[in-house]
């Protein structure tokens, strides 16, 4: 394992608002996720393991404690910056896919080139080959809506991963799949990180998803309880 | 992003939803018509008035008349001038003036041949009658050598008809022939005036030009040296000179060209030749010419300002000119009030564009969409619904600025005896096609701020929640 993790939360501290009353989601979270790991982050549903997620990933702030990606502390870029670092950084799967529904799938999978400024060709081509080692290469012209849920997930994989990000957050990957495209979605999502020497921290309630992990932190209450090596 | 990604996204987010986007459009679309075609009419206007003034006469020209200036409600306002050859020079020193020609009038019976007539003869210095803006389409101007020579203006052949050849002719002319004024070329005219004595004296002419058509106040008159005319002159007040009286010239009402009635009140001096104020010898006008239509407005203003009864083409113009623009101020008024409400259109669909895409939005700002990147999408897609309004608008503004023209060429040729081809009523010059579409993009721009600086603020956390 490489000494300098790629993601370090310090201490993580979140608190909401809710009327009168102050709720604590998080309570002083640490973990470390190393570089080339696969790391699950096991719990029940309100354990705030979505918000830890959204606050490693730079899309909440917490109340208290530091983020580090990479060197980088979350804490001192800006909102408008975020979206630039998350670019560079970051891919994110979500549950429902979170695809554009107006764009095929060649341009879901190749949005965040465009953003990043790629030529179109260049970055059709590169969408196009992704698409294809994913099993898509024939319905690159097809709507998000024409799709089927496994196909529509292997758009948002290709997605997270088009512009080579260090680290990649998957918030319930599978929570919409049948248990044969669940497995089909992670062993491509997996094979596909390791042959990158990418890192992915996992979301998931599914102890059977979190066990493709090389690494299971449990959750509860917000918190951390448990952890294993498989 | 790239540019040509943000407009090719802004466009097909914008076609997504056709129908509003369309009726959004239209609201753009009317906006830029009634400014185009409103402001359209205000430059028709001023072009056409221009242009027929320009027929009427020179623009340069500035003549000034003795006698007083009136205010409006009939009191003099200040002394009367004399026209002098003191005036005169006085004139020729006005910074802008550039030729300055005292004038004297006389009118009387005439022959030309069998044919018979009147001629209104105007005596100028012919040293600066090019200077004038005279020109001979016929012959040539006078010579300062010339004696009793006369250029005629272009209709003044028409003075004269054949009193024999019609009655044989019998009925089969009715009203006045038109006549080739070449005809008059090397003619010989014999004027007939008579003084207040009832002596008659009659005096040959020579045409040795015909004037162009070009202006028509000059078209009706003959002109010659202003020695020439003096001395004729000089034995028609010869009788007023001997009997005392005043004749039957003396009062005397011209009706000038601005429609203002001036009282001339030169040859009705009741004490003459006793006094110094002799005024038997004074001009009937003085014409100058100013560099440009500017100059004129403005020694024509001078003029005024010094006691002298001026007037000139050109401050018709001045007044045609606050007409078109107080036009165009309205008219433009009313379009721009329809382009801020079709600006109001652009806001509400943008914004409800937001609340349908806040998902979407979201999603992008998670994979990467900067700021800068959103803003720019729903600028861009604001700015493209007015370019799209506007260039349309522009197109339904030809369209309407030809049907205008068409049905108001009719009106005008119905109206005009005149011949010569009709002017526009509304006219879209190249930059005010550039400026309704660039105002248009900006309209839509200006529109997009707000829904832009909504899409920013729209949290990735809120949008992509799983619900």
């Amino acid at each position: 394992m490489s000494p300098k993790p790629i993601l370090q939360a310090k201490n993580i501290i979140k608190k909401y608002r809710m009327g009168t009353q102050v709720v604590s989601v998080l309570n002083s979270i640490n973990l470390d996720v190393y570089p080339g790991e696969v790391v699950s982050l096991l719990g029940k549903s309100g354990c705030g393991k979505t918000t830890f997620l959204n606050i490693a990933a730079g899309l909440e702030r917490p109340t208290k404690g530091e983020i580090i990606i990479d060197g980088h502390l979350l804490n001192k870029i800006s909102e408008s910056k975020m979206s630039v670092f998350r670019r560079k950084y970051i891919g994110f799967v979500f549950q429902l896919y979170n695809l554009i529904p107006s764009m095929n799938a060649l341009e879901n999978a190749i949005l965040p080139l465009v953003f990043e400024g790629i030529p179109a060709r260049e970055r059709e081509q590169k969408g196009r080959e992704l698409l294809k080692t994913m099993g898509l290469g024939d319905r690159l012209g097809h709507k998000p809506s024409e799709m089927s849920g496994g196909q529509r997930q292997r758009i948002s994989l290709a997605r997270a991963i088009i512009n080579n990000p260090r680290i990649i957050f998957a918030d319930e990957p599978t929570g919409n799949l049948d248990s044969r495209t669940t497995k089909e979605i992670l062993d491509l999502l997996i094979s596909t990180l390791r042959k990158n020497g990418q890192t992915l921290l996992m979301v998931t309630h599914d102890q059977e998803v979190a066990r493709h992990g090389d690494r299971i932190i449990e959750m509860a209450d917000g918190k951390i309880i448990g952890e294993k090596v498989m | 992003m790239r540019k040509k990604d943000l407009f090719l996204m802004a466009n097909q987010n914008l076609w997504r939803r056709k129908a509003r986007t369309i009726l959004t459009c239209l609201g753009v679309i009317i906006g830029t018509a009634s400014i185009v075609v409103m402001i359209s009419l205000g430059i028709g206007l001023r072009i056409s008035m221009e242009q027929s003034m320009a027929q009427w006469g020179s623009l340069n020209i500035i003549n000034v008349h003795p006698g007083m200036q009136w205010d409006e409600s009939g009191n003099p306002t200040g002394e009367e001038k004399r026209m002098t050859d003191e005036t005169v020079a006085e004139l020729a020193a006005i910074p802008g003036v550039t030729a300055v020609s005292p004038q004297y009038n006389i009118d009387g019976e005439a022959k030309l041949g069998r044919k018979e007539g009147y001629l209104n003869i105007v005596g100028l210095d012919p040293a600066v009658m090019g200077e004038l803006e005279f020109s001979v389409e016929h012959g040539r101007l006078l010579a300062p050598e010339d004696r009793f020579a006369i250029i005629a203006g272009s209709q003044v052949i028409n003075n004269f008809w054949d009193e024999r050849a019609a009655r044989r002719g019998g009925m089969m002319m009715d009203g006045p022939q038109q006549q080739d004024p070449a005809e008059l070329l090397d003619q010989r005219i014999q004027l007939t005036i008579r003084n207040q004595a009832g002596n008659e004296r009659k005096q040959n002419f020579f045409v040795v030009g015909i004037l162009d058509e070009k202006n028509m106040d000059r078209s009706w008159q003959v002109y010659a040296s202003i020695h020439d005319v003096k001395r004729l002159r000089d034995f028609m007040m010869k009788g007023a000179n001997n009997t005392g009286q005043m004749g039957p010239m003396a009062k005397e009402v011209m009706y000038s060209g601005s429609g203002m009635m001036v009282a001339s009140t030169v040859k009705d001096s009741p004490s003459r030749g006793s006094r110094k104020d002799d005024r038997s010898n004074d001009y009937d006008s003085i014409m100058v010419r100013a560099k440009d239509v500017a100059q004129t407005k403005e020694v024509s203003q001078e003029l005024r300002d010094r006691g002298f009864n001026a007037w000139s083409m050109a401050d018709s113009l001045k007044d045609i000119e606050n007409v078109s623009r107080t036009m165009q101020a309205i008219l433009g008024g009313i379009g721009g009030i329809t382009l801020f409400v079709a600006a109001l259109g652009i806001t509400n669909t943008m914004v409800m564009s937001i609340y349908e895409r806040t998902r979407e939005i979201g999603i992008m700002k998670v994979i990467g969409a900067s700021f800068a990147d959103v803003r720019s999408i729903f600028l861009t897609e604001a700015a493209l619904i007015g370019l799209f309004g506007g260039i349309i608008g522009l197109g339904f503004s030809y369209g309407a600025s030809q049907v205008v023209n068409k049905i108001g060429a009719d009106y005008i040729q119905q109206g005009m005896m005149m011949g010569g081809p009709a002017a526009n009523i509304s006219v879209i010059p190249a930059w005010l096609a550039a400026f309704a579409v660039v105002f248009s993009i900006f309209i839509g721009l200006a529109a997009g701020l707000y829904p832009a600086s909504r899409a920013i603020k729209v949290s990735p956390i809120v949008a992509i929640r799983n619900e």
